[in-house]
């Protein structure tokens, strides 16, 4: 197996996710936290995310679909979202999940399906993105490769 | 009545409860206080939360977050006033001036805006020794 390679693998695909504005400041306070003492925080941090989100993300699809447009109720998921999405540094979802918000001001139903319909796009593309990122860490072997290299 | 010896062992000695709905940003805001040296106990509820804090001298210092489903922060804030001595920090990812100015006026001691940096967190146990030091005259009739 090229450690080698996949390192430098999984190195560019996560300056992929920075430099496409994925990820922000945010994603290198969780890897700042990673340690000998927690060598998976980062992982686990965003498994959960991606968990809890999912079913969130469930409620807002049954709000919408019931077309009762309790825009409050949206709200208060979609700021829950966003309070998640900004605690893992996951940027585009987070600028989405605020448009929505704004949808829901404006009580726009159709922007918000509209918005939401790309949320789903985006949530979905990240998980994809750092599921290969960490299946690529955890190939590449050893504690070291989990840190953060040079930004 | 203040406990000054909290000092000689800052921050190690300061008992921190955290209330989040959000179990990402709990995990993650845990994860920074104990980094820093803090003790650190997990709260998912604003009721539970304040049933821990009923039962007394288990905390130095309550960080919440605003929006949550049983019992909001600013509720928590309210009752924590009325019932017990203690500091009260806010978190939230609503930055709404209308909210921080609300918080601060209600008593929190900060009001911190989502995603909260480990720096930020570092300095809330100088808000523990400030409190302490403004309270203990109130209580040393």
């Amino acid at each position: 197996m090229d450690y080698v390679n996949l390192r430098r693998q999984a190195a560019s695909l996560r300056k992929s996710l920075f430099d496409q504005g994925y990820l922000d400041e945010q994603f290198y306070q969780l890897e700042d936290l990673q340690d000998d003492a927690s060598p998976n925080f980062v992982e686990e941090v965003v498994t959960l995310f991606f968990r809890d989100s999912a079913r969130l993300m469930a409620n807002i699809d049954q709000a919408l679909d019931k077309c009762v447009k309790d825009f409050n109720k949206l709200d208060v998921y979609m700021q829950q979202l966003k309070g998640s999405c900004t605690s893992i540094g996951a940027s585009r979802l987070k600028t989405e999940c605020t448009f929505f918000r704004e949808c829901c001001r404006d009580e726009n139903i159709e922007g918000c399906m509209r918005s939401f319909q790309k949320i789903k796009r985006e949530h979905s593309v990240l998980r994809q993105k750092l599921e290969s990122y960490f299946q690529l860490l955890r190939q590449a072997g050893p504690i070291e490769c989990a840190t953060r290299p040079s930004k | 009545m203040a406990n000054l010896t909290i000092e000689d062992n800052f921050p190690a000695g300061i008992r921190v409860l955290v209330i989040d709905d959000d179990r990402t940003s709990l995990h993650v805001v845990c994860m920074m206080l104990e980094s820093c040296g803090y003790k650190v106990t997990k709260c998912t509820s604003g009721k539970e939360g304040l049933e821990m804090l009923r039962q007394e001298g288990q905390f130095d210092i309550v960080l919440t977050d605003v929006h949550m489903p049983d019992m909001d922060g600013f509720q928590l804030l309210e009752h924590v006033g009325l019932e017990m001595d203690l500091p009260v920090v806010m978190l939230s990812v609503d930055s709404s001036h209308e909210n921080v100015v609300k918080g601060l006026k209600h008593g929190a001691c900060d009001y911190l805006i989502k995603p909260v940096q480990r720096e930020e967190l570092e300095k809330i146990g100088e808000h523990v020794i400030t409190w302490r030091r403004a309270n203990a005259g109130i209580f040393d009739d």
